[in-house]
């Protein structure tokens, strides 16, 4: 399709909307100024009757612990699915020559570099471990921590080079961290059956207000998609840094 | 007029956002695009849990009772933020290997399968 017809194609789709979207805009809640039952029964309730000062956790990992599933397994599969495209052309050996580019010399790591990935990346990591630790406490959360840990992990990378790195970061090890995050998560959901209570219902004690293990069930679903999130994306860290290292030669 | 401006950001997200995508010659280009529009969606979202003089819906250190905004909505962005990312990789993904196999990641040179 050429460009002329994209954009012609583009324009009567938006005309086709333009009703829609002006009877909408003149009919939306004044902003900050509308009700919010379904949020304040929430922020009523997850304090009372979950024990939990983190309301944005008690939706995630509890009201609405169903729909996470369905985002931790969408995740999963957008992990598993990039994962093996880049992979299944590559093959699963590791290489070790790094990819070049023509008049590109590859420059040495210098000091600073190695000096201050070596110095943050550990830090980064403690604190993501924090933030998922304290997600019925404090803002943070399996989702957010996770990403964090992996952030660190990467910065090993700067820090130590490809060779280190791939010392550190074992495979199998987070397959089975990604798997088995979404296992424990569904495994979470269907263990209060075995007691005849619903789906995800919340049987574990809920411990103290303001406390780290308060939630009951919210801890383990929150490690699960930590587990899960941290892999996730460390796994997507190393097929796409796997893909700029030269092939070897092959047959 | 304070009121209008977050809907106004949030429309004008989607409309770059859909205009990158319509006009895009490049696939990476058009995933950039595509998370821009995405934004306005999570934009939109955290416009609609808005209540004025409340607080965060965290109750550490403020007392449960206190005005909050809405967790629901920002529970739906928080998880959507990090989905995305991990289908954006998927969508590069797919662009590494269009780019090993054709060459060229410009959508108006390539033909459909046959």
């Amino acid at each position: 399709m050429s460009a002329a017809w994209r954009k012609a194609l583009f324009g009567l789709g938006l005309l086709l909307l333009l009703a829609p979207v002006v009877g909408v805009a003149f009919h939306m809640p004044s902003f900050g100024d509308h009700p919010l039952p379904y949020g304040d029964a929430i922020n009523e309730g997850a304090p009372r009757d979950r024990h939990v000062s983190n309301a944005v956790s008690a939706v995630n990992f509890d009201y609405r612990g169903f729909d996470t599933l369905g985002e931790e397994f969408m995740l999963v599969t957008a992990v598993t699915g990039a994962v093996f495209l880049l992979r299944g052309s590559r093959g699963e050996a590791v290489t070790s020559k790094p990819g070049t580019l023509p008049n590109r010399p590859i420059a040495a790591r210098s000091d600073a570099v190695w000096l201050i990935s070596r110095l943050s990346g550990p830090f980064l990591m403690m604190f993501g471990l924090y933030v998922v630790l304290h997600a019925t406490v404090t803002p943070g959360g399996g989702f957010q921590g996770g990403v964090i840990i992996a952030s660190g992990l990467l910065l090993l990378f700067l820090g130590e080079g490809y060779r280190g790195w791939r010392h550190i970061m074992h495979s199998t090890l987070l397959d089975i961290l990604e798997g088995g995050g979404a296992l424990l998560f569904a495994l979470a959901g269907l263990a209060p059956m075995l007691l005849g209570a619903s789906y995800m219902q919340n049987v574990l004690p809920l411990g103290t207000f303001r406390d780290m293990l308060s939630g009951g069930l919210m801890p383990v679903v929150n490690a699960a998609v930590a587990f899960a999130v941290l892999a996730g994306f460390s796994m997507v860290f190393l097929e796409f840094l796997e893909e700029t290292r030269q092939p070897d030669k092959q047959g | 007029m304070t009121a209008l401006l977050p809907w106004l950001v949030a429309a004008w997200l989607a409309a770059i956002g859909l205009y990158g995508v319509v006009t895009s010659r490049n696939y990476v280009h058009l995933i950039g695009c595509l998370t821009v529009f995405q934004s306005a969606t999570y934009v939109l979202l955290l416009c609609v849990g808005y209540k004025w003089n409340a607080g965060p819906p965290i109750f550490y250190s403020h007392p449960p009772g206190t005005p909050a905004v809405d967790p629901v909505v920002q529970a739906l962005v928080l998880t959507d933020i990090v989905v995305g990312a991990t289908v954006a990789a998927l969508l590069l993904a797919m662009c590494v290997q269009l780019h090993k196999r054709k060459g060229t990641l410009d959508p108006e040179t390539l033909r459909p399968l046959r």
